[in-house]
């Protein structure tokens, strides 16, 4: 079952800052991402969740060699792919694949849908033009679009259906693992929903795994297998979707987690915000970088920093007061009135005929 | 008795090559003193057309044709440019989704929040009017105001930024406050701590809000009352308790099935199938008639009116409540 499909390994990107002009010294570093590592499995859904700037995005780029890690390995399949180059990186990047937030800035206006869904497989030399057109026919099918679409220009398209064609061209050259970066959060809720259940859908129709980066932990909740917590450039906190949602075990989670509001007025006033800001990755605090912002914060979190320990059942968390933390309260349950949940149950019944 | 604003028959039209195009088509709504109006409705539903109604910012080749804007009893719609300008800023004020494309990246803080003073008080020396500046940025719990009054926008994070677009519209006390998206972009813990600092200053002030927003979780968060709009009109309004446990329309139940809940798993969300049309192609009929699951051959001919199905909450749908005609 533990079919290892991507392994990340102390994967580390370093951002130089430079003051002046022409003889420009490097006054510091971006520590955008600072040791991070985790494993995808095949056909899984792994999250890596977080705030702006955690840098998850950076994770999810270094992941793909779209830029360069400082340090770290990454192996896919067990192969070392971190300094691959040429036609192995190449073969690699079949196999990887990528849909982006921005379903308006990450399609070629000037490419029509069958043209954007086609140039992956004529970059990797796959099929003729005429069974490339036959594919592109069958993703369209596949996203939920129809044939005739084929043949039009991204402009003429919601950012729902673009969404759609973003991720039809990630699927067009059979990759085993795709990153999504943040794809529905620029959509629509109605919208949002259609997407994620596509991606679901896919997943389980062709094994596919998934590297999800999101910020909003509802979503992750509901396509998540696997959860990694971000925060300033390093993994927090790493679990089983359910064991995070239901014991979070590191105080930046519950604090992600309790600031979601619920659709319930009933419990309106329950979300107790984390005060501060995060701060700046060029300059992290010492010791555990959430020490500035967290409410159990004590002597040692300012001088020592917690690794990421292993806890109960393939739980992860780096806090050096993991264990001994008073029990998180939180309580998502009772949404749903009674008459709501029944005139929802009608409601997908009608949709279902 | 107690509404500060209501809304009445409005319609905002734009002139477009193909006829004109109401985005706002037919809205009554209103806002008791002291209590916050939630907008819901997804991107071209016409919620932020309507908030720019209100504050007459509707841009050329939009105006508002029908209806009227009622603010303590005075119509905005019949006020002249001289008189609005007065009425914006100390009356009504609004802050938008952005808080960096909405201030001014050339001028200070402190620069910006004392011009919004200088137009509604043209006696006050500069001395007092920094003063009250400093005293505005405390408020939204601004830490150092002082430093921060001379900082740039650029040097202040996304969090801080929308404290001071809110600093800058309580700067001359309003009685209403329109926040469209106000927490939109910005991170789920500083989204929290906004939303409470606008609690607090509404309990402090007794202004009325106009929340407009997407996200169901902030709207049961911060509303006393509910409107949905769907294709420039209102579909459903009530009390927030009311709206969310006794959701009528098919559009709000849509709405609720598509949010990720964290309570409960399921395989799939309840999509709403489709996307919301332009104004430019409204369907006949119920405008989401063509989406909606429960759509029968009389939602194709006639438009619904808002109807009162229960104490104060109203749905414009000939098939609400469901259950009385899905068995």
């Amino acid at each position: 079952m533990s079919d290892t499909l991507l392994e990340v390994t102390g994967l580390a990107k370093h951002y130089p800052v430079r003051e002046g002009l022409i003889l420009a010294r490097q006054v510091g570093v971006v520590r955008a991402v600072d040791g991070v590592s985790f494993t995808v499995n095949r056909g899984e859904t792994l999250a890596l969740v977080g705030e702006s700037g955690c840098g998850k995005s950076t994770t999810a780029r270094l992941v793909l060699r779209l830029i360069e890690p400082s340090a770290g390995t990454i192996n896919f399949e067990g192969v070392n792919v971190t300094r691959s180059a040429g036609a192995a990186q190449r073969a690699m990047r079949r196999r990887m694949q990528i849909v982006f937030q921005d379903p308006y800035a990450s399609l070629n206006p000037r490419l029509t849908v069958a043209d954007t869904i086609a140039e992956p497989m004529i970059v990797h030399g796959i099929g003729d033009t005429a069974s490339r057109r036959k594919r592109v026919e069958e993703l369209l099918g596949l996203v939920g679009l129809r044939p005739f679409h084929a043949q039009r220009y991204p402009h003429e398209f919601s950012g729902g259906q673009r969404q759609r064609i973003g991720i039809a061209r990630a699927l067009s050259v059979q990759p085993d693992l795709v990153v999504c970066d943040e794809p529905v959060s620029a959509l629509d809720v109605s919208i949002q929903a259609q997407v994620v259940n596509l991606l679901k859908d896919l997943q389980r129709r062709f094994g596919l795994a998934y590297l999800f980066i999101a910020h909003d932990l509802a979503v992750v909740k509901h396509v998540a297998d696997r959860v990694a917590v971000m925060y300033l450039g390093q993994i927090v906190e790493t679990a089983r979707k359910g064991d995070l949602f239901t014991t979070p075990r590191h105080p930046y989670t519950r604090a992600l987690l309790a600031a979601i509001p619920h659709p319930d007025p009933q419990r309106r006033g329950q979300v107790k915000p984390l005060g501060g800001d995060v701060p700046s990755p060029m300059n992290p605090p010492p010791g555990c970088r959430f020490h500035t912002r967290c409410p159990f914060a004590q002597e040692r979190c300012r001088i020592e920093a917690p690794a990421l320990r292993r806890m109960a059942d393939g739980h992860e968390a780096a806090c050096h007061f993991a264990e001994t933390l008073p029990p998180a309260g939180l309580d998502f349950s009772g949404g749903l009135s009674e008459i709501a949940a029944k005139r929802l149950a009608l409601y997908a019944r009608a949709l279902a005929a | 008795m107690t509404d500060l604003l209501t809304i009445a028959g409005l319609r905002t039209v734009f002139r477009t090559h193909g006829g004109e195009i109401a985005a706002v088509d037919g809205v009554d709504l209103s806002v008791p003193r002291g209590r916050t109006l939630g907008i819901v409705g997804e991107s071209g539903c016409g919620k932020s057309v309507l908030s720019l109604s209100v504050m007459r910012l509707v841009a050329h080749p939009g105006r508002v044709a029908t209806g009227s804007v009622t603010l303590d009893g005075r119509d905005l719609l019949k006020l002249s440019n001289a008189d609005m300008r007065d009425v914006r800023g100390s009356q009504v004020a609004m802050i938008f989704q952005e808080p960096m494309t909405s201030l001014n990246p050339v001028h200070t803080v402190g620069f910006q929040i004392t011009e919004a003073m200088r137009a509604h008080d043209t006696h006050a020396s500069k001395a007092e009017l920094k003063n009250r500046a400093i005293e505005a940025l405390k408020r939204v719990r601004i830490p150092a105001p002082e430093r921060r009054f001379d900082e740039y926008p650029h040097q202040l994070s996304g969090g801080m930024r929308q404290r001071v677009m809110i600093a800058m519209a309580l700067a001359c006390s309003p009685k209403l406050l329109i926040a469209d998206e106000p927490t939109t972009a910005l991170d789920v813990t500083v989204q929290a701590q906004i939303l409470d600092l606008l609690r607090d200053l509404q309990q402090e002030t007794g202004m009325s809000i106009i929340l407009i927003t997407h996200d169901l979780g902030v709207v049961a968060e911060m509303a006393d009352d509910v409107a949905v709009m769907y294709a420039g009109r209102v579909v459903e309004r009530g009390a927030a308790g009311a709206v969310f446990a006794d959701p009528m329309h098919p559009y709000t139940l849509g709405l609720l099935g598509s949010v990720p809940r964290l309570d409960e798993e399921r395989e799939t969300l309840l999509a709403i199938e489709g996307s919301v049309p332009p104004p430019f192609a409204l369907p006949k009929g119920c405008r989401f008639h063509p989406r909606c699951p429960f759509a029968v051959d009389a939602c194709k001919s006639e438009q619904p009116p808002l109807r009162m199905l229960a104490d104060g909450h109203q749905a414009a749908c000939i098939r609400a409540p469901v259950e009385a005609f899905v068995a």
